[in-house]
């Protein structure tokens, strides 16, 4: 199905370069003696670079079929890593690199936002927050004023989180994934 | 005082520096017909017609002026000297956030002024309105080398439609005027909306209206208050010779992109074959530009 640059709302899946992108912004340009323009920014949701582009008022996009659904992370076996859709209990993979920053987070069961194009999963979206295991890092001296008060943590899933010098080896950390900032013990 | 009276006199308060500041300038305020028997003849602007006297079997069709330029032209060619006038003008196809079918213009014609003292003109009547920031000023081809790398006036058809590729964008457009208008949408606009005054001049002869060409330029100009477009001028032509050539240059793109063929004015023609005096003229959108004045 093709859109119009009538149709175009922020929102709105296409087909860019081949890749399927979401409109983020369409402004209506109308210079005084020249002809109509949609000056457009999209979001690749393969890449999730931003693009930017400029259609005279009437042209048409192909329509990219993809969908958002709530998916459980099920486990990994290192090359892929497995969902499940939990009201069809259909399974899904990604590969690492579709992964991207969502291996940082995702333990097993969590519930995440993977996103379909024809039907095949491209990208994973975290929850905003995860709760994560400290597995490594420095004891905290009392006393110690030094620096910022931080201190790096090395957590379940791999990834190093700044933490408050109080956190210890075996705590329960909450982790906000858009920043890669701790938030708070659990 | 409610927000809707609070508005209401500010607007009012506006209108009333503006008619101030031509009176005290001379400038007379003239009401033309907004009803005409001609549409536009521009390509990419489209008169509302209007059907009337049908109920008296005298049925004739009419057309809603879409800026009252030709109208206060031929006030000019007879003799009126410095006009102004504040109305409203009406398009049809105008669509999105900063585009309407009904908007407000104030449109102003100087006696031998050229361009540059029409822009010093709308600068003063700009700080008037308490829009003091500092002005901008940059020719059309100052604004392609510094904003895109582009030598605008050298490019033709073929150099457009390569750099609108290699930018992934659509390069199917006839005339040279269009892909330039893409690239300054493109390109252009996006840099200036950080200007919050900015007069760009000296447009590519190809995007003349109706100004004076010399060479590869004609003088005309558009302001932009951080980047949306807030008024367009020109140091206009001035015989009915140069006038029925522009129009029918529109008719034939206007043929070209198969657009309703207007019938030219003949009646603004006739007067215009008195000549024009020497004068430059300025259109500018008032809710535009009110809604970058603050209260």
């Amino acid at each position: 199905m093709n859109y119009s640059t009538s149709q175009f709302k922020n929102g709105l899946k296409l087909i860019l370069d081949g890749n399927p992108c979401s409109i983020v912004n369409n402004e209506i340009v109308k210079p005084g003696k020249g002809q109509a323009f949609n000056r457009v920014k999209f979001k690749d949701l393969i890449t999730g670079k931003t693009l930017e582009k400029t259609y005279k008022s009437g042209e048409s996009l192909e329509g990219a079929d993809v969908m958002e659904l709530e998916m459980q992370y099920l486990y990994s076996d290192g090359e892929k890593w497995h969902f499940m859709e939990p009201e069809s209990f259909e399974q899904y993979d990604l590969s690492e690199e579709s992964m991207g920053s969502a291996i940082d987070y995702l333990v097993e069961q969590d519930i995440c936002t993977v996103t379909l194009w024809n039907n095949n999963p491209i990208t994973v979206v975290p929850p905003i927050q995860v709760i994560l295991e400290v597995i490594d890092t420095d004891p905290g001296l009392k006393g110690d004023t030094a620096g910022t008060g931080g201190k790096p943590a090395t957590l379940n899933t791999g990834v190093v989180v700044q933490v408050p010098l109080f956190v210890g080896i075996g705590d329960q950390v909450k982790v906000d994934t858009r920043t890669n900032e701790y938030s708070g013990r659990a | 005082m409610s927000k809707v009276k609070k508005n209401l006199v500010h607007y009012q308060d506006l209108i009333i520096k503006i008619r101030e500041f031509f009176y005290s300038r001379k400038v007379t305020e003239v009401k033309t017909p907004s009803l005409l028997f001609s549409p536009t003849t521009d390509v990419y602007i489209d008169s509302i017609e209007l059907k009337v006297n049908r109920d008296i079997s005298m049925s004739t069709d009419l057309y809603l002026h879409t800026s009252p330029e030709l109208e206060m032209k031929r006030l000019l060619s007879k003799g009126s000297g410095d006009i102004f006038q504040i109305c409203q003008v009406y398009r049809d196809n105008e669509y999105g956030s900063n585009n309407f079918n009904e908007f407000t213009m104030l449109e102003f014609y100087r006696i031998d002024f050229d361009m540059h003292s029409l822009i010093d003109e709308i600068t003063d009547l700009l700080k008037v309105l308490g829009k003091t920031d500092a002005i901008t000023k940059i020719s059309y081809a100052q604004a392609f080398s510094e904003y895109g790398n582009i030598d605008i006036l050298d490019a033709d058809l073929q150099d457009l439609k390569k750099i609108a590729n290699s930018l992934g964008l659509n390069s199917d457009y006839d005339w040279v005027e269009d892909l330039q208008t893409l690239l300054f949408v493109h390109l252009i606009e996006p840099k200036i909306n950080q200007i919050p005054v900015c007069f760009i001049y000296d447009y590519p002869k190809e995007q003349s209206a109706l100004a004076k060409i010399e060479g590869p330029i004609a003088h005309r100009f558009e302001l932009y208050l951080n980047g949306l477009e807030v008024a367009n001028g020109y140091e206009e032509i001035q015989s009915a010779d140069e006038y029925r050539d522009r129009f029918n240059n529109e008719l034939y793109k206007r043929e070209k992109i198969s657009k309703k063929q207007p019938i030219v004015d003949e009646e603004f023609l006739r007067d215009m074959k008195m000549g024009l005096p020497r004068c430059s003229g300025v259109a500018i959108g008032i809710e535009r530009l009110f809604s970058t004045i603050s209260l």
